[in-house]
């Protein structure tokens, strides 16, 4: 059967003569067919690229051919074959689209004429340009005419020539066609601010199925002045290589979007490095894992409420770079980004680092805005680190600047427990020292604050405490001149606990072979006159050993009874009024007309505030000492708040009430945390206790220190070790997991201020210690077992006594003499160095024996 | 209920620490696995599996105290019941048996 396709359908249509089917319902051949994935990249949706399939046609109107695109819901055609390349389909319903320079139809609906038939003629691919009527040289007849009509359609082409060779300037087209076009042209220019660059130079490479490939020369809005007046000669260059520009990404003019099928560049993005971003690039894609991911944060300024979140990007080449987000694009992308994944992400703005908080590698930052797209890769690339460190030795520490950034890898030796540490704003927060080894043969101190202390931190205790000595990496610590050099946590910083590093590994062998026996001089000398929070004291210590006395305070943690409470003045009247974001809190004087004035503030108000100020008893095994409370630890004292009690006591004069809140605290044992300060009082020097914190006990774990008391007494027999005490708690046994962890830890040398009971107090069990830390390792063969009445050892390592696997793990590098020894507890359980080492000559015992009588 | 002579005190065992005072009075807590009429089987402080004998209270918490003579190394004949409930630091009992037995026996018994 014959057929006849349209003639010169292809070029009316890239003459824009054709627009849609009102103007032409043309006969076309399918030359080839392909499927396509696309992302569509809906500026609305930037979440989810959708993947669809898509099929991209060539068609031939005899002589010339031109690309389109199918619209999805005809894909059943393809699949069945009923479409397929050979067939003649016309078009029924369509568009033409430019885009990049080139003319798509997309094909909205379409009926297909024959299945299969033989390709008609010889077409060739049409000009790419819209604006060029370049003429097939088989056919100068046919493009004359066209080219007329198009008139200034004709300076496109000479323009061809022209921009080749000459420079050209931007000009407002005349040519009412080119209206389309042009505008295209401003709408992409006005559009794409963010690619800053006034002319672009697009770097992606036209995509594959595009006929033609050109060397790219000018930007598409270029034009030339001039052609106005001529006219096309005729011979046009046929040149339809030359003229295209390199496609730069540009959305379809204004009046396309949003309408019909629209087919984007699928060209693959062209991925750079990190290290070569910068400002002045126009579009750029980097391909890159995110390292970190930060919390959102929420903020507040000037300008209103807002919300930021950053993550930072490490690639193949190991570049690095921040993102951050700020408010609505932060919903766009927070839930997308992952820590540990790979993305794509282009179309953000670059902008100088911020180095305050900024301290990666580079000296830009990414932002994104609502424009910006971020792709997840799937496949995981190989090539790109998880994370990139930048070891230092704990040696080079002692040489940097205070404030430095810095990664270091290290052995954990020892860890503290959690403390609460009062901030200078008032605020509680978590802190745990820890001390790294390495290589170098230097400890440092580490610091670890706020959420780090209860996450990885009770994961290097739990470690720690049952034997091993753990590799830690820190990403991006902060070096601190606090008591020689130590290194802090900060927001930002990373740990990885035994990473897989070869550094750790490395460390680790070199710790078991010789690291853990070789002393570590420690770069950040030990505080011995700042006593921690978590001190535990008896009331007795306090006057004992002068705490309070010097300069600074000394925080304290006692756990005793309350054994009087002065009533009569509870409380007092506060100024109510807000200085900031702190109450005033001064006294205020009854005026005599009901309202209150208050002196700092100068002011009278009508309503007082009541704050507590409560003084009271509280003992101990040894002494008894006076506190006072203040509103915050008074209120968590007495549960209700003192504004009520005063009401309940004066206003409502319910006594009854009064006195049962008031026996309810009264004798009960409470956990106080103290802070006691000499002061001057008329003369006289008091040392005055604060009670900062109160709770009630929590009794397993005061049992346990106390057991770790005993533990120290006993072992204390069997021979101090010099340096740190780093112990842990036997195990009992498998069976009991998690409460075999003991809580107070970290006894320093200088311990001696904890137990330092004097010796005439302790002497329920004789042992006096007096001065030689060092005993000699017992030896075993003169020992007789009261227990057992068995010879080798003492009752104290009664093998039938011990029973649970008690697993010491004593740290202690410098005791190396009670290796092997089996003095101490356990039969056959290693016992390195006498387990708790770090006990200082003098010991008192009375503590936790004593309550055992009770 | 068998009239007991409690004047005498009680000996704190686990598990390991029974077969020493067997005949004599004990007190161990246990966490209590099966309950039956006339026995209860629960595990001592140090993980063995002990029985003891007689009429645990009702309702019955997790840990229970009993007070009793030992028949044998795992065996209680309960006379007294406590209920513990059903929190209970296991650890820190088990080493107050292990010193209560060991060089500090003196101050117990």
């Amino acid at each position: 059967m014959e057929v006849n396709l349209t003639a010169g359908a292809v070029s009316r249509i890239i003459s824009r003569e054709v627009s849609t089917e009102r103007d032409l319902k043309p006969l076309l051949q399918v030359i080839e067919l392909k499927e396509v994935q696309t992302t569509s990249k809906n500026p609305q949706q930037q979440q989810e690229p959708r993947k669809s399939e898509r099929y991209r046609l060539l068609l031939s109107d005899g002589s010339l051919t031109q690309q389109g695109m199918l619209a999805t819901s005809k894909n059943e055609l393809v699949k069945s074959s009923k479409l397929q390349v050979g067939s003649v389909v016309q078009l029924t319903q369509y568009l033409c689209n430019v885009i990049q320079d080139r003319m798509i139809v997309i094909i909205i609906e379409l009926e297909v004429i024959v299945n299969k038939y033989d390709i008609i003629g010889k077409p060739v691919a049409a000009p790419r340009s819209s604006r060029l009527t370049q003429v097939p040289t088989d056919q100068p007849g046919a493009v004359m005419p066209q080219a007329n009509s198009l008139g200034g359609s004709s300076v496109g082409g000479i323009m061809s020539d022209k921009l080749n060779t000459a420079g050209a300037t931007l000009q407002q087209p005349t040519m009412n066609h080119w209206q389309g076009s042009s505008r295209l042209n401003e709408s992409e220019q006005i559009r794409n601010p963010s690619a800053n660059a006034p002319t672009f130079y697009p770097k992606t490479d036209p995509s594959a199925g595009f006929p033609g490939s050109s060397p790219t020369n000018r930007p598409f809005g270029v034009q030339s002045t001039g052609f106005n007046n001529t006219r096309p000669a005729a011979s046009r260059p046929q040149s339809t290589s030359n003229f295209q520009s390199i496609p730069s990404y540009q959305q379809p003019s204004p009046m396309y979007s949003n309408r019909g099928a629209v087919s984007k560049n699928e060209a693959p993005p062209r991925i750079i490095p990190i290290s070569a971003l910068n400002p002045y690039q126009g579009r750029w894609t980097i391909k890159a894992r995110v390292t970190a991911k930060g919390e959102l944060r929420r903020y507040n300024n000037a300008r209103g409420e807002g919300k930021v979140f950053s993550f930072d990007l490490l690639d193949s080449d190991g570049g690095e770079i921040r993102v951050t987000c700020f408010n609505a694009v932060v919903d766009q992308f927070y839930n997308q980004i992952e820590a540990g994944k790979i993305y794509l992400i282009s179309r953000g703005s670059l902008k100088p680092a911020q180095k305050a908080f900024n301290h990666l590698n580079n000296e830009h930052e990414i932002f994104l805005d609502s424009t910006s797209t971020v792709q997840p890769c799937y496949e995981d690339d190989n090539r790109i680190p998880r994370q990139q460190f930048n070891f230092r030795t704990i040696t080079d520490i002692e040489g940097m600047e205070n404030n430095t950034m810095v990664d270091i890898i290290g052995v954990v030796s020892f860890i503290s427990p959690a403390a609460s540490i009062m901030r200078k704003n008032g605020m509680e927060t978590q802190k745990r020292t820890l001390h790294l080894r390495d290589m170098s043969g230097r400890s440092v101190e580490l610091t670890l604050w706020g959420s780090f202390c209860n996450a990885e931190g009770q994961k290097l205790q739990s470690l720690c405490d049952s034997g091993e000595f753990p590799v830690l990496a820190v990403k991006a610590g902060r070096v601190s001149e606090f008591n020689g050099k130590a290194v802090g946590s900060i927001s930002t910083t990373q740990l990885f606990i035994d990473p897989d590093f070869p550094e750790a590994h490395r460390l680790k062998e070199w710790f078991v072979s010789t690291g853990r026996n070789t002393p570590a001089v420690s770069i950040s000398r030990e505080t011995s006159t700042v006593s921690r929070a978590d001190d535990r004291k008896t009331l007795s210590q306090i006057k004992d050993e002068k705490l309070g006395t010097s300069e600074k305070p000394d925080w304290i943690t006692v756990v005793a009874r309350i054994a009087y409470i002065k009533l009569d003045n509870f409380c007092y009247t506060a100024c109510p009024i807000m200085n900031g974001d702190r109450q005033c809190n001064k006294k205020v004087t009854n005026n005599g007309d009901g309202k209150w004035w208050c002196d700092k503030c100068d002011k009278a108000v009508d309503e007082c505030d009541y704050r507590y100020i409560i003084q009271f008893q509280i003992h101990d095994h040894t002494g008894i000492i006076w506190v006072t409370a203040f509103q915050e630890s008074g209120q968590d004292l007495m549960g209700v708040s003192a504004k009520d009690l005063y009401n309940l006591r004066y206003e409502n004069q319910d006594d009854e009430k009064f006195m049962e809140i008031t026996r309810q605290v009264m004798f009960n044992k409470y956990m106080f945390k103290l802070k006691v300060k000499e002061e001057i009082f008329s003369d006289e020097q008091r040392v005055k206790s604060t009670v900062v914190k109160v709770e009630k006990v929590n009794f397993s774990s005061d049992s346990r220190h106390l057991l770790d008391l005993i533990e120290k007494i006993k072992t204390n027999d069997l021979g101090p070790s010099a340096s740190k005490a780093e112990f842990t708690t036997p195990n009992p046994g498998p069976d009991y997991a998690g409460v075999g962890i003991h809580g107070s830890r970290g006894i320093a040398p200088t311990a001696s201020r904890e137990y330092g009971l004097p010796v005439n107090q302790g002497g329920q069990y004789g042992n006096h210690y007096s001065g030689s830390r060092l005993r000699e390792s017992a030896p075993s063969i003169d020992i007789f077992c009261n227990s057992c009445g068995v010879t080798g050892h003492s009752s104290t390592n009664c093998p039938t006594i011990m029973n649970g696997p008690l697993q010491s793990v004593g740290r202690d590098y410098s005791d190396r003499m009670y290796s092997g020894a089996s003095v101490g507890r356990g039969s056959g359980t290693d016992f390195s160095s006498g387990g708790y080492g770090g006990i200082p000559s003098q010991q008192g015992i009375g503590l936790g024996c004593h309550e055992l009588l009770v | 209920m068998q009239d007991m002579d409690i004047s005498s005190p009680a000996a704190f065992v686990n598990g390991g620490l029974l077969r020493m005072h067997v005949g004599r009075k004990v007190r161990t807590v246990l966490q209590v696995t099966r309950s039956d009429i006339g026995s209860v089987m629960g595990r001592s402080t140090d993980g063995c599996q002990l029985v003891a004998k007689g009429s645990p209270p009702v309702p019955l918490t997790s840990y229970v105290e009993v007070i009793g003579v030992a028949e044998n190394e795992n065996t209680i004949r309960a006379e007294l019941w406590t209920n513990f409930g059903d929190t209970f630091d296991a650890s820190n009992y088990d080493k107050l048996c292990q010193l209560a037995n060991g060089e500090l026996k003196h101050l117990f018994l």
